[in-house]
């Protein structure tokens, strides 16, 4: 029973030696916000042999580590940022694509707007004068707004045509 | 500190490439050695290092100054490291070993200035333990370095490697002891 709670209070001990921190391993005041922890760690490495020798080899364990060398060479560092200032570069290239398409889609959306209501209102009086039904001129509204589109699908599908058709002969 | 966090959280919103050129110089040592750490491999780490300033560059938004920017630049470098052993083999931070097996090796030249025995021994030491860190878990070596190398508090520890604040003294204490038992078996 006694070796358990022996077993216990190292354990404890070798716990608070391990996160004291690398400045309070061998300082005397180990835990700083923890004072009975500190006066219990004290009591316990005053008597115990085998913790205080792990504590020990923990504080030149912890200096053998801070004084590992390793260095970043400089060409490391050069083409790292050569690197970074690249894709830096790429990315307000981007970002300064996309900021025009949106202004260029705002300014189409506007304008098709503001002709719509101009091209409505040249129908209406169009109509008026020709003494059409309003169903008929808003009709020809319509036809001529899709005109455009119905065109460029026109081409498009005639343009896949023509190359469908080509690359068959050429197979053939 | 707060002052230089927010400085950099504004630098990196606005994508500026000569901040990012003083951060790569001020940082460079400290985050090869965490990724050698994690990696144990001085190729794959000096690979890592390079992305992690990328995705420091395309995500430097994210930062918001709250905390160090190390604590945020070790956890980036962390969870590129995590996505490539993902890739490599899905299981733990171990897959970040040699592809033959063989031990890594922390050795390179080292700097500063003392006496030829001090540096010596110093270099003979410094070998012992980075050969002893070759044979611990790419977990417990990563909170030994973030612990002992880097200095961090056990919070900023946990939110590097997220994982919960028990692990991570967990891993520290098992670390230590696990490194401890193997210097001790080397030296005999």
């Amino acid at each position: 029973m006694s070796s358990i709670s022996n077993n216990d209070a190292h354990e404890r001990a070798r716990k608070l030696i391990a996160l004291a921190g690398p400045d309070a391993l061998s300082a005397s005041d180990r835990l700083s916000d923890q004072p009975l922890s500190n006066a219990w760690l004290a009591a316990h490495l005053a008597t115990c042999a085998s913790c205080r020798a792990f504590a020990e080899n923990a504080a030149e364990m912890v200096r053998g580590l801070r004084t590992i060398p390793i260095a970043a060479e400089r060409s490391l560092v050069s083409t790292t940022q050569i690197k970074v200032r690249r894709r830096a570069l790429e990315l307000q290239h981007h970002r300064e694509r996309v900021w025009l398409v949106s202004i260029s889609c705002a300014a189409v959306t506007l304008c098709a707007l503001l002709s719509a209501a101009i091209l409505w209102h040249g129908f209406e009086w169009l109509g008026s004068r020709a003494h059409l039904a309003s169903s008929v001129w808003q009709v020809g509204f319509l036809v001529f707004c899709m005109m455009p589109a119905l065109v460029a699908a026109i081409l498009l599908l005639a343009k896949d045509r023509h190359l469908a058709d080509h690359s068959g002969s050429y197979e053939g | 500190m707060a002052q230089e966090s927010t400085e950099i959280a504004r630098g990196l919103r606005r994508r500026d490439p000569d901040l990012l050129d003083r951060l790569i110089e001020q940082y460079q040592h400290r985050l090869l050695r965490y990724l050698m750490s994690l990696t144990g491999r001085r190729e794959l780490a000096e690979d890592l290092f390079q992305e992690t300033w990328i995705r420091v560059l395309e995500r430097g938004h994210q930062f918001n100054g709250k905390f160090a920017f190390s604590t945020w630049l070790f956890a980036v470098a962390h969870n590129l490291a995590i996505d490539h052993m993902r890739r490599k083999q899905p299981s733990s931070l171990d897959g970040l070993m040699n592809d033959n097996g063989e031990e890594a090796s922390f050795d390179v030249p080292a700097t500063g200035r003392a006496s030829a025995f001090d540096l010596t021994l110093q270099r003979e030491q410094s070998e012992h333990i980075a050969a002893g860190m070759q044979h611990l878990p790419a977990e417990y070596r990563e909170a030994l370095v973030l612990r002992f190398q880097e200095g961090m508090s056990l919070d900023e520890i946990a939110s590097v490697a997220r994982v919960p604040l028990g692990t991570v003294k967990s891993r520290i204490y098992r670390g230590l002891s696990s490194l401890e038992q193997w210097l001790k078996g080397a030296q005999l």
